[in-house]
């Protein structure tokens, strides 16, 4: 108990000490862009009341669950193709190097001038952000499941569909879920430089329009709902994470 | 009846240095007969063939020529009258022990309540019931391979093949998983090839044992192991007759000597992509 209380308090300290300086510091130095947390908080409180944040908030996670959905969907398979034969993954490793090195907001306006403003472009740049991410963790944990166990089942006559989807994926999937992790936090950075260049929804949006007409509280409001969201994806796939590998985590419990 | 090998030649082609193609002869002549219900091992110096001649019995290497019949039939790849154990046990991590022994059945198609029925059999065989739940991370050396026996006996092949089962355990575990695997052993009626190292464990445990010799590997010549069953731990090991086996094969090894270095692993990959 002693112990826990101790943790609580080292991971809370530096946060509560940010937020209380947030709050304090703006009150004797007056400065328009800087405003309190209290003034940044009540502009929340109201725009929660009138449920315009939860409008953008949902339109944004929808772009950003729909990019990565789409994005997982199509890489997974094809990573596991890729992992499981080398020689084609050969022959296009440099392409996704160079792909994977550009910026994705570089390519925005090639999407725009494609795919028009809607939503489609938007979905369309977050499921590109996302593709190489996973398709190369894909790739990579495929190469990496021990050759043992692949011979061991190969030694039961295991058909080549079944050594796939019940030894080389689950073998592979810690890089996998890191890989998704990744994508995941890259599908809200993607998604608000998106929204930020031509949308009328989301919290990009939200955030730029609120810059451009100086209602700066209401800016640090969208801002401070980005940040809590992005810690609350990353907590949700870290529970995921356990579920998932929780034969990796029994060593010391059971044996202990 | 049993395994039948005569004149079996492996030839391997190794990619060097500079990308230049090697051709290594890994196995020649070899020629060996395993009874039914017989404990054969292998023993050889490393490097000799010994693990790559048990992956070609188990299907996962292929021959370059000879002949290889299991009751008259020659193998054509892997199957299930032929079950293989590997020194690094090769569970699978993601799965408990339940569910690792029910691994080949679930492949086969045995019903889910079968399916366990049969497991929990096997898993009671050896010993470790209480761990039925538990994923293999959490046991002990000794305690994966005695799972991945019952794995291997859960579909019932004819023929265990091990390759160097109990390397990577302690003095004292080997020497209780030498006694369990006496005891699956008379229990099962399985027919037993056994690659090891250790001369010790070779005339422990084996009805016969075939010496191999390296460059390109042979079987340089074949043991009768004419010691009485059950063998006794701690006593059967101090009889003159036991030491009197033990240094004849040792002089054997003694005269052949030398080994081929091929890889085991390069092997296995490269008839992964025939």
């Amino acid at each position: 108990m002693k112990g826990l209380i101790g943790s609580i308090y080292r991971r809370s300290i530096v946060i509560v000490a940010v937020l209380l300086a947030w709050t304090i510091v703006p009150l004797f130095i007056k400065h328009m862009f800087m405003p309190s947390l209290i003034d940044v908080l009540s502009a929340l409180v109201k725009m929660l009341e009138t449920g315009e944040m939860a409008d953008h908030i949902l339109s944004s996670l929808a772009r950003a669950g729909a990019g990565v959905v789409i994005s997982v969907v199509l890489a997974l398979p094809l990573g596991v193709l890729l992992g499981w034969y080398p020689k084609i993954e050969a022959y296009l490793n440099p392409l996704f190097t160079a792909l994977r090195n550009t910026s994705i907001l570089a390519l925005l306006p090639l999407f725009v001038l494609f795919l028009g403003v809607g939503e489609i472009s938007k979905v369309a740049v977050i499921v590109f952000g996302c593709f190489f991410p996973m398709l190369l963790s894909t790739i990579d944990g495929v190469k990496n499941v021990d050759p043992v166990l692949i011979q061991s089942a190969r030694s039961m006559g295991i058909s080549p569909f079944g050594l796939l989807s019940k030894v080389v994926v689950p073998a592979a999937m810690g890089f996998i879920i890191s890989g998704f992790r990744l994508v995941c936090s890259i599908s809200l950075l993607v998604l608000v430089g998106a929204e930020m260049l031509g949308a009328k929804s989301g919290l990009g949006f939200l955030i730029y329009r609120y810059e451009q007409s100086f209602q700066v509280p209401k800016m640090y409001a969208g801002i401070l709902v980005m940040i809590v969201l992005g810690i609350l994806v990353n907590w949700l796939i870290g529970k995921l994470e356990r579920r998932l590998t929780i034969w990796q985590s029994v060593t010391d419990k059971e044996t202990a | 009846m049993g395994i039948l090998v005569k004149d079996l030649e492996l030839n391997y082609r190794s990619r060097g240095r500079r990308n230049k193609l090697h051709d290594f002869q890994a196995l020649k002549d070899v020629g060996l007969e395993v009874h039914d219900g017989e404990f054969l091992s292998l023993v050889g110096p490393s490097g000799c063939g010994k693990s790559t001649f048990l992956f070609l019995l188990a299907g996962l290497i292929r021959k370059t020529n000879g002949c290889v019949e299991i009751d008259g039939e020659p193998i054509d790849g892997p199957g299930l009258d032929r079950g293989i154990l590997m020194q690094q046990y090769a569970l699978f991590p993601w799965r408990t022990v339940q569910k690792n022994v029910e691994f080949c059945l679930e492949i086969k198609g045995v019903r889910r309540e079968e399916r366990s029925v049969i497991a929990a059999r096997f898993i009671d065989l050896v010993g470790l019931r209480a761990f039925s739940h538990a994923y293999p991370n959490a046991l002990s050396g000794g305690m994966k391979q005695r799972i991945a026996i019952a794995r291997a006996l859960a579909y019932d092949p004819k023929i265990l093949l091990m390759d160097e089962p109990f390397a990577a355990v302690d003095e004292q575990t080997r020497e209780f998983l030498h006694e369990e695997v006496l005891r699956i052993w008379k229990a099962t009626k399985k027919t037993i090839v056994f690659v090891t190292h250790s001369i010790d464990e070779a005339v422990y445990l084996s009805d016969r044992i075939a010496v191999m010799s390296g460059s390109p590997g042979q079987v340089k010549e074949v043991i009768d192991v004419d010691l009485p069953r059950p063998r006794l731990k701690g006593i059967t090991k101090s009889t003159p007759e036991f030491a009197a086996i033990r240094l004849k094969v040792w002089n054997i090894l003694q005269e052949a000597g030398g080994s081929s270095g091929l890889k085991l692993e390069e092997l296995i990959e490269d008839s992964a992509g025939l």
